[in-house]
């Protein structure tokens, strides 16, 4: 793994017995030695647990043009974001399909963050470059310095108040503040990838080991790349490469509601407006397997005898049994007979609208 | 991790413990640890007739899905039922509780090797 990129964390993964990964460009932690179903339950269970996601991507966008070059350059309409305030959004390429999905935070009037996945990290920058020629805006790729951890679950807020100088109680759900994080200059934002409560905390490098050593003594479980996949599986959330890419536009993935038509002009849109008014070729939807069994990403998808689409993303949920989102051909989307093919054996499925575990974030 | 010197092994990772004509199977510890928490197991049918080397049985952990392949010809005698409610007892007592089936042998097997024999293919 000697090309890959390490976290500041690395050492402490390491430490930690955590089994590393390729992944993004990164070596991450699949799991540590207690095993992904147990960090899946200090999650799940009343507890917290701690992620290292310092392989995502942060890019600082400012200027007098901020505000205009983020409407044409995502999805979502960025005027209705306060100050203090995070959006899920996406950014599209002018036949509609998804280069990334992200999400924009708001630092001052003219001063936005956004975060983006590892994976597409190089090719978003070099995007976001080529569109601002034509704003007054600055973009600075700040990934490489920046320290980005996930405490999610029950207890995350708890455990992290000792730690922090600033009042998180008073940070509602996608809200953000600045703060002190073991008296480091942090950010610290009520968002998460697991359908818990929780916060996501971004820190300079230096402060990285320090913070993460804190709060695992505060009782958090660390966590590995397994257990966050099922966390997010469960509630239905896309994951760039299985339930979105340049293939797919936000009409298929069924995430118009972060997707503003009515905004203005952003790349994509025309392409968007016209999938839209035409209807997709194919959609989203989630599946809960009625037999034993666990549905895998690649498996088919039948409607009766008909091959109908495709799981991106399966699972077995220790609660929910075997689950599933699945592209189909929209007109099986909502009636028939929907399967499995699972080692040439189909197995029924019915459907079900994500969560496929209740969500317990806090609104 | 454990190699029971009783057993015999394979090197896709199933032991086999022959008591005169059938061999009960599953997978070793090493298997299982590689694999992580399993939360599936598929049961061959009892009656089936299995061939040396075919895969009979299948182990799925959160990420992964694994064939288990019969060291012995022979056919399917009895299976774990057990694993279908509780399929973690492969990782917890691999060699006990997380037998997955019974085999009555006729004819031939697939290369088995002895404990220390698994030990020193594991450390290759």
């Amino acid at each position: 793994m000697t090309d890959l990129a390490r976290t500041p964390l690395h050492a402490e993964h390491l430490t930690l017995g955590g089994r590393m990964v390729p992944f993004a460009g990164y070596e991450m932690p699949v799991q540590y030695p207690d095993g992904t179903l147990a960090e899946y339950h200090a999650v799940r269970d009343g507890g917290a647990g701690l992620f290292d996601i310092s392989h995502m991507g942060q890019v600082r966008v400012e200027g007098p043009g901020a505000l205009d070059f983020l409407q044409y350059a995502t999805t979502n309409d960025v005027a209705r974001l306060d100050q203090g305030q995070v959006q899920y959004s996406a950014l599209l390429n002018e036949n509609g399909g998804f280069i990334d999905d992200i999400t924009t935070y708001r630092l001052e009037e003219n001063e936005f963050y956004l975060c983006v996945n590892a994976a597409n990290r190089a090719r978003d920058v070099a995007h976001l470059e080529r569109l601002a020629e034509h704003f007054d805006v600055n973009i600075t790729d700040e990934s490489d310095h920046t320290t980005l951890l996930a405490l999610q679950g029950a207890a995350a807020q708890e455990m992290l108040a000792p730690l922090v100088d600033g009042e998180l109680d008073a940070i509602g759900y996608y809200r953000f503040a600045g703060m002190r994080v073991c008296d480091a200059p942090g950010l610290v934002s009520r968002t998460g990838y697991t359908g818990e409560d929780g916060f996501e905390i971004y820190l300079p490098n230096a402060a990285a080991v320090t913070v993460w050593r804190a709060i695992l003594e505060r009782g958090a479980r660390p966590v590995g790349l397994a257990a966050r996949d099922m966390l997010r599986t469960e509630m239905g959330y896309a994951l760039y490469g299985h339930e979105i890419s340049e293939d797919v536009t936000p009409v298929e993935a069924r995430l118009m509601w972060i997707t503003k038509l009515d905004k203005g002009d952003f790349l994509g849109r025309e392409a968007v407006a016209r999938r839209a008014s035409e209807g997709p070729r194919q959609v989203l939807i989630g599946l809960r397997l009625t037999e034993r069994g666990i549905p895998r990403e690649g498996y088919a998808v039948f409607a009766g005898e008909t091959p109908t689409g495709v799981v991106t993303s399966g699972m077995h949920s220790p609660t929910a049994g075997g689950v599933a989102l699945a592209y189909v051909k929209p007109e099986h989307a909502d009636a028939g007979e929907l399967s499995v093919e699972i080692r040439n054996r189909r197995i029924p499925a019915e459907r079900v609208k994500p969560p496929f575990v209740p969500s317990r974030v806090r609104k | 991790m454990t190699i029971p010197a009783d057993l015999k092994y394979t090197k896709e990772h199933e032991w086999v413990r022959i008591e005169d004509d059938t061999a009960t199977v599953s997978i070793t510890d090493h298997a299982q640890e590689a694999l992580g928490d399993i939360v599936f197991v598929e049961l061959p049918e009892i009656g089936r007739a299995v061939a040396p080397g075919e895969a009979f049985a299948v182990v799925e952990s959160v990420k992964a899905v694994s064939d288990v392949y019969a060291p012995v010809g022979g056919e399917i005698v009895e299976v774990n039922a057990e694993l279908e409610g509780a399929p973690e007892k492969v990782n917890t007592d691999p060699y006990g509780a997380g037998w997955i089936a019974k085999i009555r042998m006729s004819g031939d097997t697939v290369e088995l090797l002895s404990d220390d024999e698994y030990s020193t293919f594991l450390e290759e």
